[in-house]
């Protein structure tokens, strides 16, 4: 079978699972669903891996496979997006991530969700979860890639607001939705400026294109183009300021904060610049600002999860700190490091999502540190799998966050000159990824154990009286929509078991793929896609890299050791610590303004806009003053001919006044 | 098969309906828009893409006034046609779901009078054939407004009165437009009096003529549509209207203006698009954001859709108006796209309002998903493709009138832009107030019915279908939408040409 034949079938799959759990979700038991949505996945993955091997058997310089099944919007001017896809290491490397780790977490939400009366739809949105995102990663042009960024924010909103009876996860459904619209947007009008002088919406037609030097004496329409697709990769990544979306979407289920909101979803931004790289390198302009936009992230996310008390809340920032690395990474031209922590982060940041899972179930549904203590004894294995994910995303050696955060840094300070700014705030992030993912840890296993901790000692698992939504309190409406009350935990339920110790293990060992001056698979792997780049041969040296590795494991451990200090070796002094440090704190606490000064900035004048169009315009000016005339008509009904065309006669001299403000206007802006 | 015979048909049908008497008006009413929806596939069928004007009639009507009797199908009207009898047909059948209309023979009977006079604008290829037609689609909506509309009389009347009062005008001023377009073409070029519009396009006028009788017709058009600030009747006459007459009315009567941009303005007046170009795509934006802004901030169901109409057909417009050929194909596209979403919108109003105790208010609604997952799924994939989410076939025809757009005018792309995304907010908080979020005190929910499937789910295949393969209609407009704009390219060319010549 051919490579591309491979990869329609990684496209198929998900489909079908969606399309079956859709339409059948009155026939299929829970079990049904559940087995379903996740074969699909496997399956998906399976010809994911049949893709990899077939293409490793073509040799380095054809492994560019372009395949496309019909017209799609073809004129004879230069739109010419066919249904087709791009098949080359970049996208097959996408491709067995998102389905290697969609299948574990399908696996583990046979478990989770069990509780939830609409099973079956959960299935489906999950899987045309995974569909969307092959088709963004597998796209073989700009149209193809927009359709599936918009398809993957439609099934982000779907989950987000999957509990649709909870005010709160639809109020954050909506936000997610419109955050990401203005992406396309931005990503629609990026391509427009890119379009307009490669003539062709084909990605390899473009980077011939650019090339070939089609934006020679065009430098500035490029810059703007990819800025503006930027904008598109922001909004899906989470960076500043399109970021405010991201934490209020763990209202949806936490198997969907682990896969959508954590391990595929929100790297489509990194995917984006990587492929997108030949137009970013010809635009460095560009490139660099998602390189400085990606080191800002990551350090004020990681301020914020510093002080956040809701569990989910504190990986989320989190995510966006690492996505952060990521984005800085691709944006200074070190696409292979960027992609290699886009890899590990799957893995240890879905494991942390689903053991975060696992404690929530065991506080049946609260997610506040504030009430977790003492989980250590009681939930051994998802304590481990903390533990490991832990140590992963606080990069201490040899676990996988380790090996990739390293290689990025390590590249972006060989690029040298400012960019050594950014280098020192990478590993001031470093420290700050330690103190707060061990913060984390320490509150929820250490210290006395609560009484949820207590009843799991003795055997049960704690259940609300009368379930409440977390989030704000309000009880909730116990129809569909809402999570059941059924919960479960890790240690009771073996599919989660197997998906989290799966992940555990990558979490430790995927780092160990490339280390620096002894192998290099994912560098080798790649190579054939960013062959192009100017950077390809770009790799720091080796006392640099040493240098950073030392770095690293000591900002590390020292993060760790001052959370154990603050948090278990002397409890209480966190509030010292936060009146030492008031301004900061506030600042952090409040997640730095970003949500009020966007509400201001731009909710308010919109809904402002829309007000003064409801109750003012159309009342006083297309009311009053357009319509005066007709209503005069009505009054005065057939009693007199005179007042129908006084009636004729205002609505006359109106239209007279409007078309000459219109023209008055319309001259002054030609006049411009 | 004529032309003639898709067009006349359905007002056989209603004459049929009218004199066959209530008992049996439903169904034959119902039969005749499937004959005409059959004819009008057969058409499509037979159509050669690239192949001009085709299934000519071309019969000289009033000679003396050189008026003819002239029909004709291409890339321009053909999928506009297949629209409005896909329409009509899913307007009858919600019609006929319901059986407490008074007299229902002569609903049915205006209903497929309205079908005639739409299906006959959009063949006409004579400019007093096409005011004709014009100005009769007004006169069954005036009857179904008035007779069968929602509300007390005086509300009714006050609706009907500003419906006729406003397209009243528009018509007479195109009117007028239209007899002096002839007039002043035999007398600037001394020939004979003809209205025929191909033969109008090939004698342009003198410029000046041009320009006052462009805004006659753009008047006229902009009314129809309607575009910001021409909505006025808007409000009154969509909240009054029956749901069936709403659809079809506001799926292809709307479009019909829109299409008279096309087929007549762009090509007999070149320079005067040329010289207004900037004012059309002022209004178009203007109605992007107003009737979004309105869209999202009105809490009437019915006026959420019908102020995202306004919103729609300023895209329309937008891609009319850059001028260019990526533009005229994204315009088209849209039309069919708008129409094909805008009935099930109407529909799924009233399936909403009779789960929220008859009331159309979005406050009265809420938590409706529940128990209705199938209704659920429709209006979510209905509503997705009228915020032209990537996918759509709405989104192609976005993509184009904005790409159409950027070449011509880079700053109305940019603003209009910021109404994709308000597109976002006003359906998803019409989908949200109502199928989410707690259940409402008087919300009673319930799957929909096979009646309503039988709407519904045709219109949503419809919908993925063309998802899948916006091709279908791109491909048949291309050549068309090419000769549309081919007058005012070479017309901008000159002004470019000149503009550089003057700046040396």
């Amino acid at each position: 079978m051919s490579t591309t034949t491979w990869a329609w079938l990684v496209l198929l799959f998900p489909l079908l699972g969606t399309l079956v759990n859709g339409l059948g979700y009155k026939q299929l038991g829970r079990g049904g669903a559940g087995a379903i949505g996740t074969a699909s996945i496997g399956l998906a993955f399976v010809c994911a891996l049949g893709a990899l091997f077939s293409l490793q058997g073509h040799s380095a310089e054809h492994r560019e496979l372009t395949s496309s099944l019909w017209d799609y919007a073809v004129t004879n001017g230069d739109v010419d997006a066919k249904l087709s896809i791009l098949v080359d290491p970049l996208s097959v490397y996408m491709m067995l991530v998102v389905t290697g780790i969609s299948t574990l977490i399908h696996l583990y939400s046979v478990s989770y969700m069990r509780g939830d009366r609409g099973y079956a739809r959960y299935f489906a949105y999950l899987n045309f979860f995974v569909f969307s995102m092959l088709v963004l990663v597998l796209g073989g042009n700009f149209l193809m890639l927009i359709v599936g960024w918009a398809f993957v924010g439609a099934a982000s909103y779907l989950l987000i607001s999957y509990w649709y009876r909870r005010g709160t996860a639809t109020q954050a459904g909506i936000k997610a939705f419109v955050i990401n619209v203005v992406g396309d947007v931005g990503l629609v009008l990026g391509t427009f400026f890119v379009l307009r002088h490669s003539g062709t919406l084909d990605f390899l037609g473009t980077f011939r294109a650019v090339h070939g030097g089609a934006f020679a004496g065009h430098h500035g329409a490029l810059v703007a183009g990819c800025l503006l697709i930027l904008v598109g990769a922001f909004a899906k990544s989470a960076q500043i300021p399109l970021h405010t979306w991201l934490p209020d979407a763990m209202e949806g289920p936490t198997p969907v904060s682990s896969l959508i909101h954590a391990a595929t979803m929100v790297t489509a931004g990194v995917y984006l610049i990587a492929r997108l790289h030949p137009l970013f390198e010809a635009a460095p302009a560009a490139a660099d600002t998602a390189a400085v936009i990606g080191c800002v992230t990551l350090l004020i996310a990681g301020t914020i999860a510093l002080t956040q008390t809701d569990i989910k809340r504190v990986i989320a920032y989190s995510t966006m700190s690492q996505i952060g690395y990521m984005i800085m990474a691709v944006g200074a031209g070190g696409y292979v490091a960027g992609l290699f922590h886009l890899m590990t982060h799957a893995f240890f940041k879905a494991l942390l999502f689903m053991a975060a899972g696992s404690i929530i179930g065991a506080m049946a549904g609260a997610q506040s540190l504030d009430k977790m203590s003492g989980f250590r004894r009681s939930m051994p294995f998802t304590f481990g799998c903390f533990v490991v994910g832990g140590l992963a995303l606080s990069g201490v050696p040899p676990f996988s966050g380790f090996f990739s955060k390293d290689e990025i840094l390590a590249f972006v300070g060989h690029r040298g000159g400012w960019f050594v700014a950014l280098y020192v705030v990478g590993y001031i992030g470093a420290f700050l990824t330690a103190v707060y993912t061990w913060r984390m840890i320490f509150r929820a296993f250490w210290g006395e154990p609560c009484a949820e901790a207590r009843e799991l000692e003795g055997g049960h698992l704690a259940h609300a009286e009368v379930p409440t939504n977390p989030a704000n309190g309000e009880q909730e409406d116990t129809d569909v929509g809402f999570p059941g009350p059924e919960h479960t935990i890790a240690e009771w339920a073996l599919p989660m078991k197997v998906a989290m110790s799966l992940l555990a293990v990558g979490a430790t060992v995927a780092g160990l793929v490339q280390i620096p001056n002894v192998d290099h698979v994912i560098t080798n792997f790649l190579e054939p896609t960013f062959a192009d780049s100017k950077y390809v041969h770009d790799e720091a040296g080796n006392g640099m890299v040493y240098f950073g590795m030392a770095l690293g494991t000591v900002l590390a451990l020292a993060g760790i050791a001052l959370a154990h200090r603050i948090w278990v070796a002397q409890p209480g002094s966190a509030a010292a610590w936060r009146a030492r440090f008031k301004p900061a704190y506030t600042l952090f606490v409040n997640k730095w303004f970003f949500d009020e000064a966007i509400d201001l900035l731009v909710v308010r004048p919109f809904a402002a806009f829309g007000t003064f169009s409801r109750r003012t315009f159309e009342r006083v000016v297309v009311e009053g003053t357009l319509v005066d005339g007709t209503t005069s008509v009505v009054r005065a009904g057939s009693s007199a001919v005179r007042a129908i065309q006084t009636g004729f006669l205002r609505y006359y001299a109106a239209l007279l006044l409007l078309g000459g403000a219109g023209v008055l206007l319309y001259f002054l802006i030609s006049a411009s | 098969m004529t032309l003639s015979i898709l067009i006349w048909l359905p007002l056989v049908f209603a004459l049929l309906s009218a004199i066959w008497g209530n008992r049996a008006a439903a169904r034959l009413a119902l039969l005749g828009t499937l004959a005409t929806l059959a004819i009008a596939i057969s058409f499509v069928v037979r159509f050669h893409t690239g192949g001009g004007m085709q299934f000519v009639t071309d019969r000289s009507w009033i000679s003396a006034l050189g008026i003819s009797y002239s029909l004709g199908l291409d890339g321009l009207n053909l999928v506009l046609v297949l629209l409005t009898t896909v329409l009509f047909a899913g307007a009858t059948l919600m019609a006929n779901l319901r059986s407490d209309w008074e007299r229902p023979s002569q609903l049915y009977m205006w209903l497929l009078a309205g079908e005639t006079a739409v299906l006959g604008a959009f063949c006409a290829q004579d400019l007093i054939l096409f005011v004709a037609f014009f100005d009769l689609m007004l006169i069954p909506f005036y009857f179904l407004t008035g007779i069968w509309g929602a509300g007390e009389r005086p509300e009714r009347v006050r609706a009907t009165t500003k419906l006729v009062i406003y397209t009243l005008v528009g018509s007479l001023l195109m009117l007028a437009a239209a007899v002096a377009t002839g007039v002043l073409t035999a007398q600037q070029h001394n020939s004979d009096l003809t209205f025929s519009l191909a033969a109008l396009a090939s004698a342009p006028l003198s410029r000046g003529s041009q320009e006052w009788i462009f805004l006659c017709f753009a008047a006229a058009f902009l009314v129809k549509m309607p575009a910001f600030p021409l909505h006025g009747w808007l409000p009154d006459g969509y909240r009054t209207m029956p749901l069936p007459a709403l659809s079809a009315f506001s799926g292809v009567v709307s479009k019909v203006a829109a299409y008279g941009f096309l087929r007549i303005v762009l090509p007999v007046f070149p320079d005067a698009s040329v010289h207004f170009q900037e004012l059309l795509l002022l209004i178009a934006v203007a109605s992007i954001l107003y009737g979004s802004a309105m869209a999202f901030s009105t809490t009437n169901a019915r006026l959420v859709v019908g102020f995202s109409s306004v919103a729609q057909m300023g895209f329309i417009t937008l891609g009319i108006f850059a001028l260019n050929q990526d533009g005229v194909q994204g315009a088209l596209l849209q039309m069919v796209n708008h129409g094909l979403v805008t009935l099930p919108l109407f529909f799924v109003v009233g399936l909403l309002a009779a789960r929220a105790g008859g009331s159309e208010d979005l406050r009265d609604m809420g938590g409706i998903a529940f128990r209705a997952p199938v209704l659920a799924s429709l209006f979510l994939i209905v509503g997705l493709a009228t915020l032209a989410m990537p996918g759509s076939a709405n989104f192609v025809g976005e993509f184009l009138i904005l790409l159409g757009v950027f070449k011509a005018k880079v700053v109305f792309a940019f603003v209009a832009a910021v109404g994709v995304a308000m597109a976002s907010v006003y359906v998803l908080r019409f989908f949200i107030r109502a199928m989410h979020n707690r259940v409402a005190p008087s919300v009673a929910s319930r799957e929909v019915g096979f009646g309503d499937l039988a709407v519904l789910a045709p219109m949503v295949l419809a919908i993925l279908a063309l998802a899948l393969y916006p091709q279908f209609g791109l491909k048949r407009s291309e050549p068309a939408a090419k000769a549309s704009v081919a007058a005012v390219s070479t017309q901008s060319a000159q002004v470019a040409d000149a503009t550089a010549g003057g700046r040396p």
